[in-house]
C-alpha cells in the first residue's frame, strides 16, 4: 500500500475543541485515481492536509510509502512534501510575479537542482501539457484552464508518489473542468501517477476510479467506479 | 541556506516586483548613510580648515602684553601704563623654571619694503631665534633667523609670502638678495610661506622678520619690549603658570598680581582646549544625527518588510507547501533585507563620496585652502559593515514572522 491511515484522529482546539477526524482508516494503492467526497465541514480538507503533510494529526498512524509520517520536524516535512507529494489547488496558487516556467521550476529550486537542468525539465513538462508557447507568460496573462495546467506541471515535476488535488475544478467552468479531469485521468493511466482528488462535486468524483465518501469525520461508503457511472448528474458532464 | 545564483535571482525577483516600494524603502537607508558620511566628511574638512588656521602655532603658549592698571597699588594710582622690559624675560626664566621658551617681540608698523622697482607695505617684527617655538615657520626658501644673527645684530630678514609675491613677481629663490625697509637694507635669508591666520602683532605673510637686537636699535626701543611670548615645559599647563607670571611681573612693575586688566595674558592652551571641546561636541552631534537617521531608515526597512511578509503570506505558504524549509524562507527574507540595505547604502556611500569631492573642488577653487572633506577608505568599509548588520537586524523580525507561516494557514488565507 502506498498510503495507509490507521485510526487517524484530529481535533482543532480553537476555543471550542472541534473533533474533525474521528478515526479514519484508509488505504490507497499505487496508481489509484481516487476522489474523496464530502460536504463542506465533513473533514475532507483536513484529511487532505494530513495526507499532504501540511498538518499534523493527533492519534493514529499515517504510513506513506512504508514510512511513518508522524511528529516530523518542519524540515523533514518540507523535504517529504517536496519529494513525495505534488499539490494542485483550487485557486492554482501560482506565484504571480513568476512566469509559468518559473512557477513549474520552483519545487526543483528547493531541491537544489541547477538552473539549466530545472529549466529544461520545466519546459519539457509544459510542452507535455501543451503550454510550451506560454512558458514566458505570467499567470495573470493565462486562462484559468491554462493556469491549472501550469499548476499540474508544477505538481508533476518532482515525480511525486502521490498528487493531491484540492477541488482542482473549483474555480473552473464546466468545459475546462472536464478538460482538467480528463487530463488527470490521462496522467493516471499513462504515467501511473497516484491521484487523490478532494471534491464536493459528484461530477468530478465520477471521473475518478474510486470514490471515498466522508461524512462528519468518518469514512462512509467506498464506491468502486471504474465504469464512471456513479453519479446520475455526472455521467455526461460536470454540473456547475 | 543555498547561496548561489538562484538565490540572488529569487531576491532580485521579489525586490524588483515592487520597484517603487523597494526604492522608497531603500531611500531611507540611502539618505541616512549619505547624511552620516557627508556630515562626517564635512565635519572633518571644516576641522581641517580651522586647524590650518592654527598651523604652526604652539598649543601651550602664552602671549604677554602690558596694559593699564585698573586698581591703585603700592602708592600708584590706577590707570598707569607700565612697559615690558628685556630683563623681565631673564626674571621669568629664573623664577619660573617650568617656563620653556621666553622670547621677545618688537614690532614696527607701517613700513615699506622695496626691491628694485617693486615695493609693498609691511610690518617689521624683531624676534629671537627661539621664536620658532611659538610660531613654527613654513620655510619655502632659506632658513629662519639663528642665534648668531641675533647676537651679532646682523641685518638679515625672513619675509612673508605676500611680500615675497609682491617683491619677486617672477618667483625664484630670493635668499641673498637685499631689500630696503625704511632706510635700511636687509639681506633675505628665508621666505616663510606659513598660511596660518592666527598671528601675533600682524599678519605673518606681511611681516619682515628681523633679529630683535636690530629692531631694538633701529627703532630706538632701548630696553622696551612690546610682547613677551612664552611656552610651558611639556606636561605643564600654561594656565597653571599664569598667577606666577602675574606675580613676577607685578612685583617688578608695581601692579597688583590680581589686577587682571593690567596685564594681558593670552593663553593658547585655553583656546585650543576650547576648540577641541567644540570639535568633540560637533563630532558627537554628527554621529548622533547620522546614526539616528540611519537607524530610522533601518526601522523603515524592517517595517516595510513586515508589511511585505504579511502581504506575501500566500506566496510563502505556497513555497512551504512545495518544499521550502522554514530556513529557506528565513534566509530569503533576511537576504532580501540585507540586499536592499546594502544596495541602498552603497549608493549612499557613492553619493556622499561624490558630493564631498565636488565640495572639495569648489572650496579649493574659491580659496587658498586645500580642504580634505573626503571620507577615508576604512570609514567607508566600516559603514558598509554597519549596513550589513543593520540589514540583518531589520530583516530579523519580519523573517521570523515569515518563518512561522504554516502552509495550511496560507492556503486558508485566500
Amino acid at each position: 500500500m502506498l498510503i495507509e491511515l490507521k485510526d487517524v484522529n484530529k481535533t482543532y482546539n480553537n476555543g471550542q475543541p472541534l473533533h474533525v477526524l474521528k478515526g479514519i482508516d484508509l488505504s490507497i494503492d499505487k496508481g489509484e485515481f481516487v476522489s474523496i467526497m464530502g460536504a463542506s465541514g465533513s473533514g475532507k480538507s483536513t484529511l487532505l492536509n494530513i495526507l499532504g503533510i501540511l498538518d499534523n494529526y493527533d492519534t493514529g498512524e499515517y504510513w506513506l510509502n512504508g514510512r511513518l509520517i508522524k511528529d516530523l520536524s518542519e524540515r523533514q516535512a518540507a523535504d517529504y512534501r517536496n519529494r513525495m507529494i505534488g499539490f494542485i489547488f483550487q485557486s492554482f496558487n501560482l506565484i504571480g510575479f513568476k512566469t509559468a516556467v518559473e512557477n513549474v521550476e520552483l519545487p526543483l529550486f528547493y531541491q537544489g537542482v541547477s538552473r539549466h537542468k530545472r529549466h529544461a525539465l520545466a519546459m519539457e513538462y509544459l510542452e507535455r501539457l501543451g503550454l510550451k508557447e506560454w512558458a514566458g507568460h505570467y499567470p495573470n496573462e493565462m486562462s484559468e484552464g491554462q493556469k491549472q495546467r501550469v499548476a499540474i506541471a508544477r505538481a508533476l515535476i518532482t515525480h511525486p508518489q502521490i498528487i493531491l488535488a484540492d477541488e482542482p475544478t473549483g474555480a473552473l467552468d464546466s468545459k475546462t473542468s472536464v478538460e482538467v479531469m480528463e487530463l488527470l485521468g490521462q496522467l493516471n493511466r499513462e504515467e501511473e501517477v497516484t491521484l487523490i482528488v478532494v471534491t464536493h462535486e459528484s461530477g468530478v468524483a465520477n471521473c475518478t476510479n474510486k470514490i471515498i465518501h466522508i461524512k462528519d469525520g468518518v469514512i462512509g461508503e467506498i464506491e468502486m467506479n471504474s465504469g464512471h457511472d456513479a453519479s446520475a448528474f455526472g455521467t455526461a458532464t460536470i454540473m456547475k | 541556506m543555498r547561496l548561489d545564483i538562484n538565490t540572488y535571482h529569487e531576491i532580485a525577483d521579489s525586490l524588483l516586483r515592487n520597484k517603487s516600494r523597494s526604492l522608497l524603502t531603500g531611500f531611507g537607508i540611502f539618505w541616512g548613510l549619505f547624511m552620516l558620511l557627508a556630515m562626517l566628511g564635512a565635519g572633518d574638512g571644516v576641522k581641517g580648515l580651522l586647524k590650518s588656521t592654527f598651523e604652526g602655532f604652539a598649543s601651550n603658549a602664552a602671549i604677554i602684553v602690558s596694559s593699564n592698571t585698573s586698581v591703585p597699588y603700592k602708592g600708584f594710582q590706577e590707570g598707569r601704563y607700565w612697559q615690558l622690559k628685556y630683563r623681565d624675560m631673564e626674571r621669568m626664566k629664573t623664577l619660573i623654571p617650568e617656563a620653556g621658551v621666553v622670547t621677545p617681540m618688537i614690532s614696527q608698523w607701517g613700513q615699506t619694503a622695496v626691491y628694485n622697482s617693486q615695493s609693498t607695505n609691511c610690518s617689521v617684527t624683531g624676534v629671537n631665534a627661539d621664536y620658532v617655538e611659538i610660531e613654527a615657520p613654513r620655510l619655502k626658501y632659506g632658513r629662519f633667523l639663528n642665534e648668531v644673527d641675533v647676537e651679532r645684530g646682523r641685518k638679515v630678514c625672513v619675509i612673508g609670502k605676500r611680500i615675497y609675491n609682491e617683491l619677486f613677481p617672477d618667483g625664484g629663490d630670493p635668499c641673498g638678495t637685499f631689500i630696503q625697509v625704511g632706510s635700511v637694507f636687509f639681506q633675505i635669508v628665508g621666505v616663510n610661506f606659513s598660511s596660518g591666520t592666527i598671528n601675533i602683532n600682524g599678519n605673518t605673510s606681511q611681516k619682515v622678520v628681523i633679529p630683535s637686537t636690530v629692531a631694538q636699535k633701529l627703532y630706538n626701543r632701548g630696553e622696551n619690549v612690546d610682547i613677551i611670548c612664552m611656552t610651558a615645559k611639556s606636561g605643564i599647563k600654561m594656565s597653571s603658570l599664569e598667577p606666577r607670571v602675574r606675580q613676577v611681573l607685578g612685583r617688578e612693575h608695581y601692579f597688583d598680581p590680581k589686577d587682571e586688566p593690567a596685564m594681558m595674558f593670552l593663553n593658547t592652551e585655553e583656546i585650543f582646549t576650547l576648540i577641541d571641546t567644540l570639535f568633540r561636541g560637533v563630532d558627537f552631534l554628527i554621529l548622533l544625527i547620522g546614526l539616528g537617521t540611519l537607524l530610522a531608515g533601518a526601522i523603515g526597512v524592517s517595517n516595510i518588510m513586515m508589511v511585505t511578509v504579511k502581504e506575501r503570506t500566500v506566496e510563502i505558504g505556497i513555497r512551504r507547501a512545495i518544499g521550502a524549509t522554514p530556513r529557506d524562507i528565513l534566509s530569503q527574507i533576511m537576504l532580501e533585507s540585507i540586499s536592499l540595505t546594502l544596495i541602498a547604502g552603497m549608493f549612499g556611500i557613492m553619493f556622499s563620496v561624490l558630493t564631498l569631492s565636488v565640495a572639495e573642488k569648489i572650496v579649493a577653487a574659491s580659496g587658498e585652502f586645500t580642504p580634505e572633506f573626503q571620507i577615508g577608505f576604512w570609514l567607508a568599509v566600516a559603514a558598509a559593515a554597519l549596513l550589513a548588520v543593520l540589514g540583518m537586524l531589520a530583516g530579523l523580525a519580519p523573517a521570523l514572522r515569515a518563518m512561522n507561516i504554516k502552509p495550511v494557514d496560507a492556503m486558508r488565507d485566500e
